[in-house]
C-alpha cells in the first residue's frame, strides 16, 4: 500500500524540515509548559519510563481535552488513517491502486454502510450532553494539537505520502468505534451457508456446521438454572432458501480470532484479591492499536489502555474495580434477499406491496484522479453492496445487508461509566448503555466480586434464524424483538472461583434463547479453564505464565490420531526426520520447538486437501472448523468429501494423511533450504511472527522471536495475537498491574518508544504499570512531566 | 525554523543577486549542500533510532550514506539554482 508513491524529495529531505526531523534524540523530552487552547485550567502530564502519559486535569472537560491532545501528540497519523480506513476514504491518500484494489476496498466499506453506521452512533452521542461533551472535549484536544503543526511537526507518515491532517471531529471517533465492531462482530457465512445448503443439502450442513459443538465448557455453565422468563416471540423457523449466490471469494472470519479474559476469585489466589487477566488478539500492527493511558480527575482515577481516536479508556483498572473484554461469538449479521420493482431499484417488495428505497450517492475523492460516484441503494434492512456495478456477478440477485451496528449506540457511556464504577452494580448499569461490539466483560472488584457478563445488542431468534440467507420480502423476517439486556448470558461469583472467557460458546442449549455464531473457539478456552481449575494460591506470576501458555489442546488431540494412521513404511531420510520430530512433540509451541513446524506444515495442507469441495471459483463456501474436522475424522472414516473432486481415484482419510505429511515434511526441508538453516526448523523462526506498519512498509515493521500458536493460549500467531496482555491483583491498598504489547506508544518510527515495549512482550516480560495517585507519587519512575495551561 | 523548505532557494538569491561572482552557482551549492549535510549528520549522530536506515530502505537507496549524499546534492541543487536565479536577476 505504503511506498509505492514517491514524495516530493526537496521536501522530504530537507533536515530542516523534511524526515530528518522525525528522527527523535536520545533525550528526548516535550517542553516543561504549553499552552492549549480550550482548557479551562492547567492540567499536569507525567510520563514514565515507557511513554505512558497520567494526566491530571482538574475537571473532566480538560481531561478529555488532554487525552485528545496527548494521543494526538503520539497517534495523530494513525488515528485519522484508522478513521479514513473505516470511512472508505483511502483512495483519497493514495491514489485509486493497482486494478483499483484501494478504490474497491473504500467502495466496499461505503457499501457495507460504515459512515452510515457511524453517523447513527454519532446521532445518539449528540443527543446525550455527557457524551457529546467526551467525544467534543476529545476532539477540541486532538485539534489543539492539529493546529499546533508546522510541515516540520508533521508525522513521518503524512510526509512519505505527501498530505496533511484535516479537522478532528467527534464523528471520527463513532467512525473508530464502527470499525473495531466491523473487526470483531461484522463476521457472518450466511451467504457460504445458503451455498452449502444448495450443494450438499440440509443433512449434510447439520454435520458440517452444527450450531453447537460440544467440546466443553460454554462462557457461563448455569444449566437450567438462568432465572428468568424469556420473551414469547412467534417462533416458526424461516423457510430454508434453495439458491445459489454467485459470488466468489466472500471471506469467512478467521475462526482462530479471538481473545482472553479471566477473573479469579479472592478464594484461590495467594493474597486473597482477586486477579484480573485479559489479553485480547487483534492484528498487531504498528502503531500499536492500544495506547496506554492514567486518566486522573476529581471524578476519575482510571488506567489502562485506550484506541487512538475515542476518548476514555477501554480496558484496565481503578482503585475499586478491574475489567476486561473478549469477543462475543454471536451472529449479528443478517442478508435478506430483495426483489426490487424494475432496474431502476427505486422499488422493492414488502409485504405485497412496493416500498420506497432510498440511494446515496457516495463521493469518493481520488487522488490524481477525478472523483468517483457511488450509488448505493438503501432498504430498510440495510444497504445493497452487491449489484451490477459491484461485484456484479450476481447481478441479477439482490441482498440487503444487515448488521445490529448499523443502529444506534452508545458505547462511549459504558467506558465512561466503567472507569468511575466502584463495585459490580456500576459494571452493571455501565453494560446496560453497550450495544456493539457485543463483548464478554470479565469483572473483579476490590470488595472481593468477580463477574462475567456477555454484553451486545442480540435479536431474539428463532430456531436456525440467520444462518442462511432471509426472505426480505416479508417484514415478519426480521427481528421481532431483542433480548433484554438482564436476560443476557450473565455470571457472578460462580462456585468455581473463576470466571473465563475464550470466544467459546456462551451457553449451553438450556439458555432460553436460540443462539449461533460463524464459530465459536474449541481450545484456549479449555487450556485456561483446566489450568485455572487446578489452580490454587494463584499469584500474578502464574497468570504471567498462563497468558504465555503454548500448550495446543488441538494437538493434543489430533496429532496422535494422525501418527497413527500415517503408513510409515518407505518413508525417505527427509521424512523420517519429521516423524520423530512429531512422535516426540509434547504440543507445546514455544520458540525453539522442533516438532512444531512439521505439525503445522502437516495440518495446514491436510485440512484444505480434505475440503477441496469448499474452495469454488463460482461461489464461496466455508470451512468447517478445525474441531469438527478432527471430529468428523475419528468419527466419520467414509466422508465422501475425502475424495478428491479433481481426480479420477477415490482418495482415502488415511491417502490424504499420507500425501498431506510429505508434502508438509517437504514443505520444512524447502524453508530450511530457503533460509540457509542448516540444522532443524525452529518454531518461531518458521511462524515468523511479524509485526507490521500499517502502511505494510517493511522497514517500518518488525520480525520478532516468539513461541505461541493461534489454538494456545499464548495466541500469537504471524501477523495476529496478544495485542495487550494485563494482569490486575484488584488489592485493597491499590491495585498492582502489569501488562505489555507488542509496540510501544509512540507513533513515530524516529522514536524509542515506537517498539519499547516489543521486546518485554516477546519474551513473556511485564511491565509494572505506574498507578499514581497524585503526580508527587512518580518519584524516580518519572521521565519527564509537561503542563498544558489554558491559552 | 518555521520558513518553508524552499526558503533555502530564496536565501541563496539573495546572497547570488548581492554578491556576483562568476562561480555563483557552485558556491550556492557548496553553501547549502554542506548546510544541509551537517544539519542531517549531527541529527543523525543523536539519532535514538536508526529511522534515516530505514528511511534509506524505502526510498531505494539502501544505503545511510548515500541517503546523506543525496540529501547534500539535492539541497546543494537548490542552492545552486538559487544562486544562479539571484545573480542573474542582477544582470538585468
Amino acid at each position: 500500500m505504503g511506498g509505492s508513491r514517491i514524495p516530493p524529495l526537496g521536501k522530504f529531505l530537507d533536515p530542516f524540515h523534511g524526515f530528518w526531523q522525525n528522527i527523535e534524540s536520545k533525550n528526548h523530552t516535550l517542553p516543561v509548559k504549553l499552552e492549549i487552547p480550550g482548557l479551562k485550567e492547567p492540567v499536569t502530564i507525567v510520563f514514565d519510563s515507557i511513554m505512558i502519559p497520567h494526566v491530571f486535569a482538574q475537571n473532566d472537560e480538560d481531561l478529555y481535552l488532554a487525552q485528545g491532545y496527548v494521543t494526538a501528540l503520539h497517534r495523530l497519523w494513525q488515528m485519522e488513517f484508522q478513521t479514513h480506513a473505516a470511512a472508505g476514504r483511502i483512495s483519497e491518500l493514495i491514489g485509486a491502486g493497482k486494478d483499483d484494489a484501494v478504490l474497491n476496498y473504500d467502495r466496499g466499506q461505503r457499501r457495507l454502510g460504515m459512515v452510515f453506521a457511524a453517523e447513527n452512533a454519532f446521532k445518539r452521542m449528540e443527543g446525550d450532553p455527557l457524551a457529546n461533551m467526551v467525544a467534543n472535549k476529545y476532539a477540541d484536544g486532538i485539534n489543539a494539537y492539529i493546529q499546533s503543526l508546522s510541515y516540520k511537526d508533521l508525522p513521518l507518515e503524512y510526509k512519505l505520502m505527501d498530505y496533511a491532517p484535516e479537522e478532528w471531529t467527534p464523528l471520527k471517533s463513532a467512525l473508530l468505534l464502527r470499525s473495531m465492531a466491523q473487526t470483531l462482530n461484522m463476521g457472518d457465512k450466511d451467504m457460504q451457508m445458503t451455498n452449502a445448503l444448495a450443494l450438499f443439502g440440509k443433512e449434510m450442513v447439520d454435520l458440517l456446521y452444527p450450531d453447537l459443538e460440544p467440546m466443553g465448557d460454554p462462557i457461563v455453565d448455569r444449566t437450567n438454572r438462568w432465572g428468568f422468563e424469556p420473551l414469547k416471540i412467534e417462533d416458526t423457523p424461516p423457510a430454508l432458501p434453495a439458491e445459489l449466490i454467485a459470488i466468489s471469494g466472500l471471506t469467512t472470519p478467521d475462526p482462530t480470532i479471538g481473545s482472553n479474559n479471566w477473573a479469579v476469585s479472592g478464594s484461590k489466589t495467594k493474597t486473597g484479591a482477586p486477579i484480573l487477566c485479559n489479553d485480547p488478539h487483534l492484528n498487531i500492527t504498528l502503531p500499536s492499536i492500544w495506547y496506554a493511558i492514567q486518566l486522573h480527575s476529581p471524578s476519575a482515577n482510571v488506567m489502562g489502555v485506550s484506541l487512538p481516536g475515542a476518548p476514555g479508556v477501554i480496558i484496565g483498572f481503578n482503585d475499586s474495580i478491574a475489567w476486561g473484554v473478549t469477543n462475543a461469538q454471536r451472529d449479528l449479521v443478517d442478508w435478506y434477499k430483495i426483489k426490487f420493482e424494475n432496474n431502476q431499484k427505486e422499488k422493492y417488495e414488502l409485504d405485497g406491496v412496493w416500498k420506497e428505497t432510498k440511494k446515496v450517492v457516495e463521493k469518493i475523492t481520488v487522488r490524481d484522479r477525478e472523483i468517483y460516484y457511488d450509488t448505493v441503494v438503501y432498504t430498510h434492512w440495510g444497504p445493497v453492496p452487491y449489484d451490477e456495478n459491484y461485484r456484479a456477478e450476481n447481478n441479477r440477485k439482490h441482498y440487503a445487508f444487515r448488521w445490529i451496528a448499523h443502529d444506534e449506540s452508545e458505547e462511549l457511556m459504558t467506558f465512561y461509566k466503567l472507569n468511575r464504577a466502584k463495585n459490580h452494580g456500576d459494571y452493571m448499569k455501565a453494560l446496560d448503555h453497550y450495544s456493539s461490539p457485543a463483548q464478554n466483560f470479565v469483572f473483579a472488584s476490590v470488595t472481593g466480586d468477580i463477574a462475567m457478563r456477555i454484553q451486545g445488542k442480540f435479536p431474539v431468534r428463532r430456531k436456525g434464524e440467520g444462518k442462511f440467507m432471509l426472505d426480505g420480502s416479508k417484514s415478519a423476517s426480521g427481528p421481532q424483538a431483542y433480548i433484554p439486556f438482564d436476560q443476557n448470558v450473565m455470571d457472578k461469583n460462580p462456585e468455581r472461583g473463576f470466571v473465563s472467557s475464550a470466544n467459546q460458546y456462551p451457553a449451553d442449549a438450556t439458555y432460553p434463547y436460540y443462539i449461533n455464531a460463524v464459530s465459536y473457539e474449541a481450545y484456549r478456552n479449555r487450556r485456561i479453564n483446566n489450568i485455572l481449575r487446578a489452580s490454587s494460591a494463584v499469584t500474578v506470576t502464574d497468570m504471567m505464565k498462563l497468558q504465555n501458555d503454548n500448550y495446543s489442546i488441538k494437538a493434543e488431540e489430533v496429532l496422535p490420531f494422525l501418527l497413527d494412521h500415517l503408513d510409515a513404511t518407505g518413508f525417505n531420510d527427509v521424512e523420517k526426520l519429521g516423524y520423530e520430530a512429531l512422535k516426540a512433540w509434547d504440543y507445546v509451541y514455544h520458540a525453539d520447538s522442533e516438532s512444531a513446524p512439521y505439525f503445522e506444515a502437516w495440518w495446514t495442507n491436510l485440512f484444505p486437501l480434505i475440503w477441496d469441495e469448499m474452495r469454488s471459483d463460482e461461489v464461496s463456501l466455508s470451512y468447517p472448523t478445525a474441531w469438527n474436522t478432527i471430529n468428523l475424522m475419528k468419527t466419520k472414516p467414509d466422508l465422501e468429501f475425502y475424495d478428491i473432486k479433481s481426480t479420477p481415484e477415490k482418495e482415502t482419510l488415511t491417502g490424504l494423511i499420507r500425501a498431506s505429511f510429505s508434502t508438509g515434511v517437504n514443505e520444512v526441508q524447502q524453508w530450511k533450504k530457503d533460509k540457509g538453516v542448516s540444522d532443524k526448523a525452529k518454531w518461531a523462526d518458521f511462524k515468523d511472527t511479524y509485526i507490521e506498519h500499517l502502511t505494510r512498509t517493511e522497514a517500518l515493521g518488525f520480525h520478532v522471536q516468539h513461541g505461541g500458536h493461534a489454538n494456545a493460549v499464548n495466541a500469537a500467531s504471524r501477523k495476529h495475537g496478544p495485542s495487550w496482555r494485563m494482569i490486575v491483583s484488584v488489592e485493597k491498598d491499590g491495585p498492582k498491574a502489569f501488562a505489555t504489547y507488542p509496540g510501544g506508544q509512540s507513533g513515530n518510527p524516529g522514536s524509542v518508544h515506537y517498539s519499547s515495549m516489543l521486546n518485554y512482550w516477546s519474551t513473556g516480560k511485564y511491565f509494572n504499570l505506574l498507578f499514581l495517585q497524585k503526580p508527587e507519587d512518580a518519584g524516580n519512575k518519572v521521565n519527564f512531566t509537561t503542563t498544558l495551561n489554558p491559552k | 525554523m518555521f520558513l518553508p523548505w524552499w526558503s533555502i532557494a530564496i536565501a541563496a538569491a539573495l546572497v547570488g543577486f548581492l554578491y556576483k561572482t562568476k562561480a555563483n552557482f557552485l558556491a550556492g551549492f557548496i553553501a547549502i549542500a554542506m548546510l544541509w549535510l551537517i544539519k542531517a549528520l549531527l541529527i543523525d549522530m543523536n539519532a535514538a533510532v536508526p529511522l534515516a536506515d530505514k528511511v534509506a530502505k524505502i526510498l531505494l537507496v539502501n544505503s545511510k550514506p548515500l541517503l546523506l549524499v543525496i540529501t547534500a546534492a539535492l539541497g546543494g541543487l537548490v542552492g545552486g539554482f538559487g544562486a544562479l536565479t539571484g545573480s542573474v536577476l542582477r544582470a538585468k
